[in-house]
């Protein structure tokens, strides 16, 4: 019994670990910030959209347009996508090809997002310049290359989640003799409900912080914009370009820009999980 | 719309998405491999030693650390996520503070990983004073993926289905026991294909990593804490700042080179998830 | 109490707990380069770390050095200038790599600057644009947003791109200073935060225009001249060229033994005549 005990303090050792490394992450942040809001001011860095470090102005406004509107747009792009494949493989695809594409899904997990960036750059920009007529960087760029990178995680744990549902679940529902489509709608979609979400949620955090590859096809320029082919920046983009030669109040500012994405990741996974909660009702 | 023509549509519908995605992935391997193949297997190229200035730099260092990196990596997070993610899912109790746990996680995990490495070079390489090494990327890396793969081997446990542990349980068998006989088994398959993901990331991560492991060393790193160019790093560097005349040939190069240590290492993660299912089987 | 049994290593699952298992062969492994790492730490062994601009040729430098003295080991690593000036001042590296000036704030007295070579920037654009020469009235519109279509300065009617550096770049910070008289660019110029990013954006963007350390202008772009001069080892050094900038290599105070031959060799005639000449302008001939 008092192995038992042992076990379990190390265990919570473990947890203990992770939510300790958490804390001090989201303390460096903070702490980092600091100086650009003393020093820069509130209204400044968050209400302001003029970005020029050199005259002290830390607006993020344009940037924070760019990575709510960059995210939406991968996952409005790369969830359905993810979701119906994984489904697709689960319950459509024959064996052979099913296998054909978790192997290339997996493998597209591991591509290096800056080789991402390079195609993106070099044939999906100049493709969007050619139908659009324009510069090809910006939102709409952004917003494919996104999506290419969340689909291996959304497909691969959503598949996940619907290989680990009990299989008395879809026998009992095509015994009653629904058709494939009922049984995925009525039976399998709810069951694998929180997994998908889990999916999502992942996928979206990889689309929130992802750095190099939408650093190069979005264009990192100081305007606000809502359109799609007009060159932009997101927070993460402008974190990338500065960070490395930036000082002072800059570098602070940065780290404030950080600190708004985590809160406008965490704002998004409460409402997500809030709308699910409601539905559940 | 009755409902056998609505699974119709929505058969199309799905085949439909099954093939963009299946076109998607073709386009980019093939564009990776049509590129890069031929480099990438040359013999002077992955096994000979990258070049400052000249042309004809080979990448064999960069295989090297990239491959130590990811298994430094995983031997830091793995024990800890795994055992982090059996006391959330198994010991505790599920209340406020759990969610709360899930909550930052799922939160850390959206952190752009330019931000883990200045984290992780504050830290690391000047607190602790290690200087740029492999430990100190690994480190890092490991936080990087601490969420994902707690996350997911959570999923995974939790996906056991609960009469599996109260059967085991009313034969007397104490909470760890069940934890280790019963539940770690059946969930292993899907704890080990869980990792596939954060390698794939790892092996691809170059943000993170210049900052704390290195960007261009010439040698094979020996120890954790020698300092090291893993690939991914390697062809961002690459592509920004280097003079080599032929950096397009090293990217397109390197790129197709590392695809094929994912796929050699998801291989090699798969046949062992294989592997455990199987003896799971035989009752284990 | 009836229990199934347990033993820690059943033969069975033949596998102790996994974290022990994991704790053992990190201890393990902290154990075997615990020696190995204490040999890094000698006498030497020169660290750098700085700017990613310097990188190739300080790397170089570093090789051959090497290949002369055996006994020593040189170690460069990238991060940026701002990263390799606060790595010097904690004591983390012997020598800083830094494409630009040390800021007011950085300066901590000790500091000790070593010119390692001239960089000369040059104006480049898309092959597919006409244009040859652009004033310095002309750059200076450009770049800030007056002149926005390649019309107004002699080419086809074509809106221009503009692409810069960003921020914090030693390359920026000079081209605004000397070119653009310390005005800002235009907000929807690209920013890219390498000279490799901005010749690739520069390649692949149709009537676009940026500009890159000389020694990156291959075939891809086109170095154009600025106010009928174009960019070039002497046209920089006798000043009709005003575009180029140090680079440096700091220390803290007087450079240790190790550290000081190296910097001695980067000085040197042979490596500033044979390396530095290749893509930059010697400091010794200045």
């Amino acid at each position: 019994m008092a192995r038992e005990r042992y076990i379990k303090v190390l265990l919570f050792a473990c947890a203990s670990l992770s939510f300790l490394a958490i804390l001090l992450i989201f303390l460096f942040i903070f702490r980092e910030s600091l100086p650009a809001i003393t020093k820069g001011g509130f209204p400044n860095l968050f209400l302001s959209a003029t970005w020029d470090p050199d005259k002290g102005r830390y607006g993020m406004l344009a940037f924070l347009n760019g990575t709510i509107l960059t995210t939406l747009g991968g996952l409005v792009l790369g969830a359905p996508l993810g979701i119906g494949t994984a489904i697709f493989l689960d319950q459509v695809a024959p064996r052979r090809m099913g296998n054909i594409i978790r192997r290339g899904v997996e493998l597209l997990a591991g591509i290096p997002s800056v080789v991402i960036g390079w195609f993106g750059l070099t044939i999906l920009v100049p493709f969007i310049a050619r139908v659009t007529n324009s510069a090809g960087y910006g939102i709409g760029a952004a917003s494919v290359v996104l999506a290419v990178m969340v689909l291996p995680t959304i497909t691969t744990l959503s598949a996940e989640t619907l290989r680990s549902l009990p299989p008395e679940l879809k026998e009992a529902s095509v015994s009653m003799g629904a058709t494939r489509w009922q049984t995925i709608r009525g039976v399998l979609l709810p069951a694998g409900r929180e997994g998908i979400l889990v999916a999502v949620i992942l996928g979206m955090g990889r689309a929130i912080g992802e750095t190099m590859a939408v650093q190069m096809v979005v264009g990192n320029s100081r305007q606000l914009t809502f359109s799609l082919t007009r060159g932009t920046g997101t927070l993460t983009s402008r974190i990338v370009t500065d960070m490395g030669e930036a000082t002072g109040v800059f570098r602070s500012a940065l780290f404030a820009q950080a600190l708004v994405l985590l809160i406008l990741a965490m704002l998004l996974i409460i409402s997500i999980r809030l709308i699910t909660r409601q539905k559940e009702r | 719309m009755d409902s056998r023509r609505a699974d119709r549509i929505a058969t199309t519908v799905f085949w439909a998405v099954g093939l963009i995605t299946l076109g998607i992935l073709l386009f980019i391997i093939l564009e990776i491999f049509g590129r890069g193949l031929i480099t990438a297997l040359s013999p002077s190229f992955f096994a000979g030693k990258p070049e400052a200035r000249e042309a004809g730099g080979g990448i064999w260092p960069m295989i090297a650390s990239s491959v130590y990196l990811a298994v430094l990596t995983m031997l830091i997070s793995l024990p800890i996520a795994v055992g982090a993610a059996i006391y959330l899912a198994e010991f505790s109790r599920e209340g406020r503070l759990n969610r709360f746990i899930r909550f930052c996680l799922d939160s850390l995990s959206t952190l752009p990983s330019i931000v883990f490495g200045i984290f992780g070079m504050t830290i690391f390489v000047i607190k602790f004073r290690w200087s740029y090494c492999l430990l100190a990327g690994a480190c890092t890396l490991a936080l990087l993926t601490l969420p994902i793969l707690l996350r997911s081997t959570e999923e995974s446990l939790r996906q056991v289905p609960l009469t599996y542990r109260e059967a085991s349980m009313s034969l007397g068998a104490s909470r760890w026991t069940t934890v280790r006989k019963v539940v770690m088994p059946t969930a292993m398959p899907g704890i080990i294909s869980g990792t596939i993901l954060p390698v794939g990331r790892i092996m691809g991560e170059a943000a993170a990593i210049i900052y704390t492991t290195g960007l261009f060393v010439r040698t094979i790193p020996k120890s954790p804490f020698d300092p090291a160019a893993p690939l991914a790093g390697y062809i961002w560097y690459a592509q920004t700042e280097a003079m080599v005349p032929d950096y397009r040939r090293i990217v397109n190069g390197g790129a197709a080179m590392l695809l094929i240590l994912v796929f050699l290492i998801n291989f090699a993660a798969r046949r062992l998830a294989k592997y455990y299912s199987k003896r799971k089987s035989l009752g284990g | 109490m009836k229990r199934i049994s347990n033993a820690a290593a059943s033969p069975r699952t033949g596998k102790p707990p996994l974290f022990a298992r994991a704790a053992l062969l990190i201890a393990v492994l902290l154990l075997v380069s615990l020696p190995a790492a204490c040999s890094i730490r000698g006498a030497g062994v020169v660290r750098i770390a700085g700017s990613t601009t310097l990188l190739p040729l300080v790397q170089d430098g570093a090789d051959r050095f090497m290949d002369m003295r055996g006994d020593r080991t040189v170690l460069v690593q990238g991060g940026g200038s701002s990263v390799g000036i606060a790595q010097l001042k904690e004591g983390i590296v012997d020598i800083a790599n830094s494409s630009r000036e040390l800021k007011p704030d950085e300066d901590d007295g000790r500091l000790m600057d070593h010119r390692i070579a001239l960089d000369v920037i040059a104006i480049v654009v898309n092959p597919g644009v006409g244009v040859d020469n652009l004033t310095r009235e002309q750059v200076k519109g450009i770049f800030t947003g007056a002149i926005a279509n390649w019309r107004e300065v002699g080419g086809e009617d074509a809106p221009i791109i503009t692409v810069v550096r960003d921020k914090a770049s030693g390359t920026r910070e000079m081209f605004d200073e000397i070119a653009l008289d310390k005005e800002d660019s235009v907000a929807s110029a690209i920013e890219c935060n390498s000279n490799g990013i901005v010749r690739q954006t520069v390649a692949s963007t149709p009537n676009s225009l940026g500009y890159v350390s000389i020694g990156y202008a291959d075939a891809s772009i086109r170095a154009i001249k600025y106010d009928g001069v174009a960019p070039g080892t002497e046209s920089a050094k006798d000043g009709s060229y005003p575009l180029s900038r140090y680079l440096h290599m700091f220390t803290s105070g007087e450079p240790r033994e190790a550290a000081r031959e190296f910097i001695d060799y980067v000085l040197s005639e042979e490596f500033q005549t044979e390396v530095v000449s290749q893509e930059y302008i010697p400091v010794i001939g200045l």
